[in-house]
């Protein structure tokens, strides 16, 4: 009886220690990521293309960081005060940081990363970011004070992303534009090399501030732009993980048994772009008989399945701001409400309209299921592709009717709504201006708290709602495709491959 | 044989000048601001101002290419605006990897094409003739991208008898660097192989029709002896040309195939370049190209030369 009681507490104590050493992160190997595109540009107060931010999350150190619920949390900052009404940020900032190169971090450092980003000689793609910025100030060599011209609520969130990450003043000073080539910053990887469309190689910093981060000795970046490549790479067992998924691919991924599909709700929107200066759809009441004969549900489910969610605003599901009804409630299609437009904007027998797209399956589709829909009042819709530079070019000049183009999405609401229906916004391609909208916007970055802004967002989108400069239609969800060996990651919504604190079973 | 040498290399400068024109031209034609294209999400009026006269277009046109033309003449052909770096630094690290794929690719070409050609002219209207017709054709009928991802799947993810894609260089791993070789050269090999099987054939059995070979065959000399010893060289006349063409056009870049196996060259390049309005990288690319084209127009001159003596004459003579 002792003996079978002895044999029980050591079977337990064996099977406890060995579920716990599967557990425990592991030092050492190589972790190989596919991304979709190649990463141009390495300097983040440089950087325009949304992939060089994957490369940086594990190069630069930022002042904050997200959370997986979308919270801002210390990185380099580890406390802040706010004061003067939203005008004043006062950072205490990590002891004992230094850059690869060898320079503390400091307070001083801080100060140089805001002046280079501000420099107008300089020409930094962040000034858009930080030009409410007033004074930076050193109060200490670990406390820094950042003066606003006026309260900007979604500053930290700003913080969170490039405009936040901190460059090594040495190198900076040394290069000045050069930096792209030689980046140097604070994160747990360290730049190696970079050889354009064929790989970035970084390597553990081995001074970096957080002992817990940089089990895997190398990370190697791979651009695969087309992605049957990138998903077979990952199968064949030469990726580690992959960013973004072929919807199609996305229900046999999530039965397979070796590698693992991760899915949350992202940070983007999809829809129609709508040209309200130009005719037909300069008529409001013509723009509510298009929404009404769309059914969002209907193209979602045929097109995407359930690899995107149908929308009706900017705040996908996640978003603080996301449950007000004018944004989530995706409206139903109502054929007798399209004919009463249509009848009330004076065209009862439809009209016809082109509709541009970008080169793509699924855009494509998109844009032949609404032809479809819309034709059933009449509406008829010409579908013309445009490479993505001219379409552009088109939207600057006011060319064109309506386009299917979304945004990626940034973790602050104020990102993902105020540049693209603000009066003479840069991202407003609708050429929409209203003086409400222009007020409750500016007023939702200078309320400081969740609940007030949410207020005046739903009040715009029930204006936008109404005046439909732009047709929501889906929030894309985001994939993370992991291998069998990759553990400890974990999928923030913004979709940036964080791996800091990620380890690989042999 | 060196004058001639001089006179070709001489008339490739108004070569490589016109097609910079034509090039520059062009590209400034295509619609959409490059600034624009280049900021992309992060567009704001101020962002495009600066980046504008960064990229030096608020000059006009031909300003812009006289400046271009002045630096390249110094061996500088700018920076990119992608990335910063020496449009020369990424040409020049590309194109081992062009090369090297062009190369592999015209042996498997050519290993399929040569044996396939002289048996189709050697036994022609036989079974070999049509059976290699028949794969000769299958060779250029079947889709690049999908031959690719077909091989992808079969040998890279389901046998795992090869690496899926992706570029070593081949002084850092080079068995490796074979073994990731294989797949795209078959792609592309099997697509050129086609072409010159066909031409071998028809050439072949045009020589074997002329008089010097019925000689050869009255003399007594065996049949493998005639074809391969005497009516091989000069059956191989117009197939030089055409993997002279081959070739250059491979220099240029497979875009395709680079795509779908990760391959890091010229082809890609241009591509991504075009795409995002990177103007100093195209002129770059295809001034690289089209130097490629003259390069091998030239060798292949040469190895007519030495393959046919009366070329040789008649060049000097005229």
């Amino acid at each position: 009886m002792k003996r079978a009681v002895l044999f029980g507490i050591i079977a337990v104590l064996v099977v406890t220690s060995v579920t716990f050493a599967g557990a425990a992160p592991r030092r050492g190997g190589t972790l190989r990521v596919g991304l979709d595109a190649d990463p141009p540009n390495m300097d983040p107060h440089q950087s325009t293309a949304a992939v060089d931010r994957q490369v940086f999350q594990n190069l630069f150190d930022k002042l904050v960081d997200l959370n997986q619920d979308l919270e801002i949390v210390p990185m380099l900052a580890t406390s802040w005060t706010i004061a003067d009404g939203g005008r004043t940020y006062t950072f205490r900032l990590r002891p004992n940081v230094v850059f690869h190169d060898g320079t503390p971090f400091n307070a001083e450092a801080v100060k140089y990363n805001f002046e280079r980003m501000l420099d107008r000689t300089f020409g930094s793609n962040r000034f858009g970011e930080v030009n409410l910025v007033t004074g930076v100030t050193v109060v200490d060599d670990l406390t820094v004070r950042i003066t606003l011209e006026k309260p900007y609520s979604p500053f930290l969130a700003v913080l969170s992303d490039r405009a936040g990450m901190m460059v090594s003043p040495t190198a900076a000073r040394r290069l000045g534009k050069d930096f792209a080539r030689e980046p140097v910053g604070a994160g747990p990887y360290k730049f190696v090399e970079k050889r354009p469309q064929e790989r970035i190689v970084l390597e553990r910093f081995d001074r970096h501030w957080d002992r817990t981060a940089g089990n895997v000795d190398r990370i190697i970046y791979r651009p695969f732009t087309d992605e049957n490549a990138r998903l077979a790479n990952l199968r064949a067992d030469e990726l580690d993980i992959i960013n973004q998924v072929p919807a199609r691919d996305v229900p046999a991924l999530r039965t397979d048994s070796k590698i693992r599909l991760l899915e949350r709700s992202g940070l983007g929107w999809q829809g129609m772009w709508i040209n309200v200066t130009v005719p037909p759809l300069n008529n409001k009441a013509l723009r509510q008989a298009l929404n009404a004969a769309i059914d969002r549900r209907t193209i979602v489910r045929v097109v995407f399945g359930e690899t995107v969610t149908p929308g009706n605003g900017p705040f996908p599901p996640g978003m603080f701001t996301h449950s007000a009804p004018a944004n989530s409630r995706v409206p139903e299609r109502n054929l007798d409400l399209a004919r009463q437009k249509l009848r009330e904007g004076g065209q009862p027998n439809g009209f016809a309209l082109t509709l541009k797209i970008t080169p793509g399956r699924e855009v494509q589709q998109v844009g032949q299921v609404i032809q479809s829909m819309v034709a059933d009042v009449g509406i008829r819709v010409n579908l013309e592709i445009v490479e993505f530079g001219t379409l552009l070019a088109q939207h600057d000049a006011g060319q064109f009717q309506a386009s299917l183009l979304g945004w990626s999405g940034r973790p602050d609401p104020d990102a993902n709504i105020y540049g693209f229906f603000v009066t003479g916004g840069a991202l407003n391609n609708s050429k929409y201006s209203n003086q409400r909208v222009d007020t409750l916007l500016d007023a939702a970055r200078i309320l400081t708290t969740n609940d007030q802004r949410r207020r005046a967002y739903a009040e715009i989108m029930a204006i936008l709602n109404e005046d439909l400069p732009y047709l929501f239609i889906y929030w894309p969800k985001d994939y993370k495709t992991l291998g069998p060996k990759l553990q400890g990651f974990v999928h923030v919504p913004d979709g940036m491959v964080r791996l800091r604190h990620v380890w690989l079973n042999p | 044989m060196s004058r001639f040498l001089v006179r070709r290399l001489l008339l490739t400068l108004p070569v490589l000048f016109f097609v910079s024109v034509i090039v520059f031209s062009l590209i400034s034609l295509i619609p959409g601001d490059p600034a624009r294209v280049l900021l992309g999400e992060e567009v704001s009026t101020d962002a495009l101002e600066v980046l504008r006269k960064q990229l030096g277009l608020d000059r006009p046109l031909h300003i812009r290419y006289l400046y271009w033309l002045g630096r390249i003449v110094k061996g500088d052909l700018g920076k990119s605006v992608r990335d910063g770096r020496p449009v020369l630094d990424t040409l020049l690290q590309k194109l081992p990897t062009t090369i090297e794929l062009a190369i592999t690719s015209l042996i498997v070409a050519w290993a399929i094409a040569i044996p396939a050609g002289v048996l189709a002219a050697w036994k022609r209207r036989s079974a070999w003739d049509y059976g290699a017709t028949t794969v000769a054709l299958a060779g250029i009928s079947i889709p690049n991208f999908w031959l690719g991802i077909m091989l992808i799947y079969l040998l890279a993810v389901n046998l795992r008898l090869l690496p899926p894609s992706g570029y070593v260089e081949p002084w850092i791993d080079l068995s490796r660097n074979l073994r990731l070789m294989v797949m795209p050269s078959i792609v592309l090999g099997s697509a050129l192989a086609a072409l010159v099987m066909r031409i071998l054939r028809s050439s072949l059995i045009e020589v074997l029709g002329t008089d010097y070979v019925r000689t050869a065959h009255a003399k007594g000399l065996n049949d493998r002896t005639v074809v391969l010893k005497h009516a091989m060289k000069n059956a191989m006349i117009p197939v030089v040309t055409i993997m002279g063409l081959q070739l250059s056009g491979l220099l240029g870049g497979a875009i395709i195939t680079e795509t779908i196996f990760a391959i890091p060259g010229l082809g890609r390049l241009a591509v991504e370049s075009i795409l995002t309005r990177d103007y100093p990288m195209v002129q770059g690319v295809v001034l690289f190209a089209a130097l490629a084209v003259v390069i091998t127009n030239l060798a292949v001159d040469m190895i007519y030369a030495s393959l046919d003596p009366r070329i040789r004459l008649e060049e000097r003579t005229a």
